[in-house]
């Protein structure tokens, strides 16, 4: 039974967006140049930063995927969030890279290497960190959408409807305010979103409670669901490469040095990482608390999220190998010959299942007047995300793709007008994105492996850029081909039915390894093959 | 077997502690930051058209 009432929940949500439009309207008017525009003036204090980055870094699809890890991993899935966690802490704390990042007073990631490595780096490195990082955003309305359909009751059909809701509203206040309304929105929303995050925790530590929270732990996962090298499923390349995958977005993630470059000096940039940090540990633990709750309560049931159709279309012997699957890989025991008699629909929702127990389970669980708070906790989530997400990739391809079609600086009025276009364009491709691609497994090794495309080279780059004198633009194009091209392989041999195996057989987890491991030798062996600069010679022979 | 789940339960209630606490201090203290922020910005925009006249 869903519990959302129009006349009592509708009410809180439509406050709130009613609430987040006029504060992300109303702040339009303090922008006039476009560095208002894309980092707010460089105006940001300690806290509102603070408030943004939690926002921006939590959106409905963090949440979905954090509950999988924990519905299919147990407290194991949590770990990505301690590895964030000390990285922003330490990167925070010592400056390293982030502190000459700000200090150089640069808008965006490319155009601080364009100081090392040159114009065509500069441009180069914008299509490498909009590429993956519009690769990486683009499953986020779809499952933003989905989860409001479940939690809500809605029927599927209307997911469409959702997703152009979803993202007229967030356009809207994004393209006229640029970073100044998404401060000031993600403000509104971080209090929206931590007052239901922590209300819907509480209710489900009290009323499913620790004990049986444990006990289902150790039932499905024993000791891998407590330790991460325990489970067979994650081991070292798991940890290896959340680590490498983490710290590295900690470093070069757009959407959280543009943080850092709105801040005004890097003393307050450094002081917003440490004091979120433990953030991305709250980001990971509690929804995953969620989904381990989902699996206490609801259990592992796969076959009970198809229709009766599409479960008469599957053999009875079939459909007991998939009730009996391990929690999260229901194909897992199937021969290629048994998977191939399944429709490919079918699959997919399978394949989902460890998705949508999550959404299922708080749609039943949550009472009427707290779900209204819920919708308007992972609205506020998710708005806040796309809307920072939009503009930090429209920030780079504007700042750096677009800067070779700029012999002189704009005026105002024109940049501003073309970050707008670019900004719902980008709107426009979310829209086709979520509708056209389907996400296969986990969906957070999704996201890192497709933000590892920039994420590897970038962190090389910007971290040779920093430290290393020897560093050059051979050195970068090196890092930036192989740390894209590794991923993007992999990506393509998963969607081939030809190579599928051979790619779930590799792992996302090898994949990403292997992507930062090619972006730094391709950063050393460029650099140091690039011949040197003879010493002018400066005393007389 | 524990398996160690004394740690996950400090963890989680680490989570909610602070979580809940930073909450509130944020919600305060963002707001002075959005105020000073809007007003400093407004000061550089009279700043700047006075430059320009």
């Amino acid at each position: 039974m869903q519990h959302f009432s129009w006349p009592i929940d509708g009410t809180i949500v439509g406050l709130y967006l009613l609430a987040t439009m006029v504060a992300g309207l109303w702040v339009r008017k303090y922008v006039s140049r476009v560095e208002d525009y894309l980092v707010a003036g460089r105006e940001m204090n300690v806290y509102l930063g603070v408030a943004s980055l939690a926002a921006t870094e939590f959106g409905v699809i963090t949440c979905m995927f954090t509950a999988q890890s924990g519905f299919t991993s147990g407290f194991s899935g949590a770990w990505p969030g301690l590895c964030q966690a000390a990285a922003m802490f330490v990167i925070g704390w010592t400056g390293f890279c982030v502190k000459p990042l700000r200090d150089s007073g640069v808008m965006t990631l490319p155009e601080m290497f364009e100081r090392r490595y040159g114009k065509f780096v500069r441009w180069l490195a914008g299509v490498v960190v909009v590429l993956g990082g519009l690769l990486n955003m683009g499953v986020f309305l779809k499952i933003g959408g989905d989860f409001l359909c479940l939690v809500c009751g809605f029927d599927i059909k209307y997911l469409v409807l959702m997703m152009t809701a979803l993202l007229v509203m967030v356009a809207i206040y994004t393209v006229m305010g640029g970073m100044l309304s998404v401060l000031v929105t993600d403000f509104l929303q971080f209090i929206v979103m931590s007052a239901g995050l922590l209300i819907v925790t509480a209710m489900i530590l009290h009323q499913v409670g620790w004990e049986k929270l444990v006990a289902t732990v150790e039932q499905h996962h024993g000791a891998g669901g407590f330790n991460p090298i325990a489970d067979p499923a994650l081991g070292w390349p798991f940890v290896i490469a959340q680590t490498l995958g983490n710290a590295a977005a900690a470093l070069t993630w757009q959407t959280v040095l543009s943080r850092m470059l709105a801040a005004k000096d890097s003393d307050t940039g450094r002081k917003v990482y440490t004091r979120t940090s433990f953030f991305f540990v709250t980001r990971w633990v509690l929804p995953g608390l969620w989904g381990i709750a989902a699996l206490a309560i609801i259990g592992w049931h796969p076959l009970k999220q198809l229709a009766a159709d599409e479960l008469a279309a599957i053999p009875p012997a079939l459909q007991q190998k998939i009730e009996n699957s391990k929690v999260g890989k229901p194909l897992a025991a199937l021969s290629d010959e048994e998977t191939a008699a399944i429709a490919p629909a079918t699959r997919n929702k399978l394949n989902d299942a460890s998705l949508r127990t999550m959404p299922l389970f708080l749609s039943a669980f949550i009472p009427v007047g707290l779900m209204g708070l819920l919708i308007a906790a992972m609205l506020a989530a998710d708005m806040s995300t796309d809307s920072s997400y939009m503009l930090s990739w429209g920030s780079v391809i504007y700042n750096d793709i677009l800067a070779p079609f700029r012999r002189r600086p704009w005026p105002h009025r024109k940049a501003i007008f073309w970050n707008r276009c670019i900004i719902a364009l980008i709107g426009v491709y979310l829209f086709v994105f979520g509708l056209l691609y389907t996400v296969e497994g986990n969906v957070w090794s999704y996201l890192l492996l497709t933000g590892s495309v920039y994420l590897s080279s970038m962190s090389a780059l910007l971290i040779a850029c920093c430290y290393w004198r020897r560093a050059n633009n051979w050195g970068a194009l090196g890092a930036i081909i192989l740390g894209a091209v590794v991923p993007m392989v992999y990506l393509t041999l998963e969607k081939l039915p030809a190579t599928a195996k051979l790619a779930a057989d590799i792992g996302k987890d090898w994949a990403s390894i292997a992507a930062f491991v090619a972006a730094a030798l391709g950063m050393v062996a460029g650099s140091l093959l690039k011949p040197q600069p003879r010493p002018a010679q400066t005393e007389a022979a | 077997m524990s398996h160690g789940h004394e740690l996950w339960w400090l963890l989680v209630w680490a989570c909610v502690a602070w979580y809940s606490t930073i909450t509130i201090y944020i919600s305060v203290k963002g707001c002075f930051d959005i105020k000073e922020m809007l007003e400093r910005l407004k000061r550089d925009h009279e700043k700047q058209d006075d430059n320009d006249r």
